[in-house]
């Protein structure tokens, strides 16, 4: 397609340079013939005046060297021939025209024959005219020469211009279609890890042989994001749906043992509301007193399971209320509590000045009381104990503990001891529902906080804090 | 003169007259004063000069006006441009070419022997057409040039400088 518009401006172009050059070439040898004319006419005046045809003729004979000349004639004023002229091997045939009397020149062009008139003037009189006839068979010479140099020339910018292309096939096409070639292998087989092949041929390939090869390392590495985001999404689902199953589970036990818990005092309430009937039939009253002490027992304790079970629940689903809360007024007010209800116990309370902090304050009542009313109790079988609220600040986070020497724990069960109905102790040792801890730790969990706890068989228990 | 003389031909001496005009075109003077005419000067019938005067009418040469004069028996030749001497005159050639030696005076004739005599153009008769031969060596004598293109037609010059020597 290049070629053949190449091709079509060169012959165009030739065109257009061939005709000006014919049409210049042939003003030029119509100008020569005029000056040829012009010659002979001035040669030939003193023939004309003094009537010498012979030296006239020699005069034409001039005319030789022009070998587009073909004859020449030479007339008197009244237009009689006086002398002719004809290139050798011609016979004299010109056909001569009157020249406009008021020109002193004038040419008449048929075909590729001139014939051109000249008035021969001497001292302002008009003495005779010269008629000079040519062939402008050079012109066609010369467009003959013209054809043959264009077809060269164009045979030349063919193979000129073929040699490029291939070259220019081989330096641009050729890695452009090898790189076509990988893009459709790409996206076929999905294979974003192939490359194209660097190109060595010319730099602006090079370069977009590089863009390619970026552009296939970003989708590559897309790739693979999106699928370890896809396989990280079915592990988090995975994970979510063992722990939702763990919770069911939890949830399961849990209903049981809220469930078996509840069953305790009810069976002990209906197996002392039975010995009261049976006593009441026989008339006997040898242990009433004792018996309905033990049935307020039962009552009680049922009543604190409920209790702790509603605290749980609300730490669950209560909405957060967050002001600044007193901690340490919190703790003071909670030991004066135990201390007045069992005034016998010698207990040190060491409670520090804490700084308060953003948090629900019924809530965080709820955590305070459990966190020292255990400590309380686990403190209860022996003689002298110390109770220590505190705080330290470790990482820029403030923790608070509650500390005790009691009973402690094993160390390996630490972390058992915040889940619901999960006690360390026997329920005869130490009483309790096995639920505040739990409550605790939800609530911390809600505050976006935290709890862990430490401590040792009789060596006493740590639990520190975060909210 | 003409053995038979074609009527609408013109006759010898009438061509005579025309060349004689003519010749005034091709010789060039040492003063050529615009404002002096050219004199044509004619040693000869009475008939040749009317003649004469017929050619040159009111025409002029390199813009100097011509007038035609009859030289008379003793006169003075000197004011001439050109003489014609007529063969008719023949007892006088001599003595008018003697008056006009060494001034620039252009000398014609239709003697047979006056280029041998001094003279600068003589007609001659070839072939029923006047032409003329032409004396170099006399008109350089004269101080007149004659140009090329009348030597070229004439019939023979004599005097021509070959090799560029005089």
């Amino acid at each position: 397609m290049n070629l053949l518009v190449s091709g079509a401006v060169l012959v165009l172009a030739a065109l257009a340079f061939f005709s000006y050059d014919l049409i210049s070439f042939r003003l030029n040898l119509i100008h020569s013939i005029e000056t040829e004319a012009q010659i002979v006419g001035e040669n030939s005046v003193s023939a004309l005046i003094f009537n010498d045809p012979v030296s006239a003729a020699t005069t034409l004979q001039g005319l030789r060297r022009s070998p587009d000349i073909v004859c020449a004639v030479l007339a008197t004023n009244d237009g009689a021939e006086f002398a002719t002229y004809s290139a050798p091997g011609v016979a004299v045939g010109l056909r001569r025209r009157p020249l406009p009397a008021r020109e002193s020149e004038h040419y008449w062009l048929s075909g590729s024959h001139l014939l051109l008139a000249h008035r021969v003037v001497f001292q302002g009189k008009a003495v005779g005219v010269v008629y000079i006839s040519a062939t402008l068979t050079e012109i066609g010479q010369r467009a003959r020469h013209y054809l043959l140099i264009t077809m060269l020339i164009l045979l030349f910018c063919m193979v000129a211009a073929l040699a490029i292309s291939s070259v220019s096939q081989r330096l641009v096409a050729q890695p452009i279609i090898s790189l076509a070639r990988t893009a459709r292998g790409v996206s076929r087989d999905r294979d974003y890890s192939v490359r194209a092949e660097p190109s060595t041929a010319s730099t602006e390939m090079a370069v977009l042989t590089d863009a390619f090869n970026e552009m296939l390392q970003q989708i590559e590495q897309q790739d693979a994001a999106l699928s370890r985001a896809r396989d990280e999404l079915e592990l988090r689902v995975e994970e979510r749906t063992s722990e939702l199953q763990a919770a069911n589970r939890e949830l399961e036990a849990f209903s049981y043992t809220v469930a078996h818990d509840l069953r305790g005092p009810l069976d002990s309430i209906s197996g002392i509301a039975f010995l009261l009937s049976r006593a009441e039939q026989e008339g006997s009253h040898p242990e009433t007193e004792e018996m309905i002490q033990r049935l307020k027992q039962s009552t009680q304790n049922m009543a604190a399971l409920i209790d702790d079970l509603l605290n749980f629940s609300r730490a669950s689903t209560a909405t957060l209320k967050k002001d600044d809360v007193d901690l340490s007024a919190m703790a003071h007010e909670i030991a004066k509590d135990l201390m007045d209800s069992d005034p016998e116990r010698k207990v040190e309370f060491q409670i520090a000045e804490l700084p308060s902090v953003q948090a629900d304050s019924a809530l965080m009542h709820i955590v305070m009381d459990n966190l020292i009313r255990n400590a309380w109790k686990y403190t209860s079988h022996h003689e002298k104990a110390c109770i220590e609220v505190g705080a330290k600040l470790q990482n820029g986070k403030m923790i608070y503990f509650v500390r005790d020497d009691g009973a402690g724990f094993d160390p390996q069960r630490a972390d058992q001891i915040f889940q619901p109905f999960h006690r360390l102790h026997s329920k005869s040792e130490f009483p309790g529902t096995g639920v505040g801890l739990a409550t605790v730790q939800r609530i911390l969990t809600r505050h976006g906080g935290d709890i862990w706890a430490e401590g040792r068989v009789e060596k006493g228990a740590t639990f520190y804090f975060r909210v | 003169m003409d053995a038979n003389p074609p009527t609408n031909e013109p006759s010898q001496s009438d061509i005579e007259a025309v060349y004689l005009f003519d010749f005034g075109k091709f010789v060039r003077w040492p003063v050529n004063n615009v404002n002096e005419p050219l004199r044509l000067c004619v040693a000869g019938s009475r008939v040749f000069t009317d003649g004469l005067q017929n050619v040159v009418a009111s025409e002029r040469i390199d813009g100097r006006a011509v007038l035609v004069h009859r030289v008379v028996r003793g006169e003075d030749p000197v004011g001439c441009s050109i003489l014609f001497v007529d063969s008719s005159e023949r007892d006088r050639a001599s003595d008018l070419l003697a008056a006009v030696a060494g001034k620039p005076i252009l000398t014609v004739s239709d003697l047979p022997d006056f280029l041998d005599r001094g003279g600068m153009i003589q007609f001659v008769l070839i072939a029923n057409r006047v032409r003329f031969s032409v004396n170099m060596t006399a008109a350089a004598r004269n101080d007149l040039s004659l140009s090329s293109e009348l030597l070229k037609v004439a019939v023979s010059v004599r005097g021509m400088p070959v090799g560029g020597a005089q």
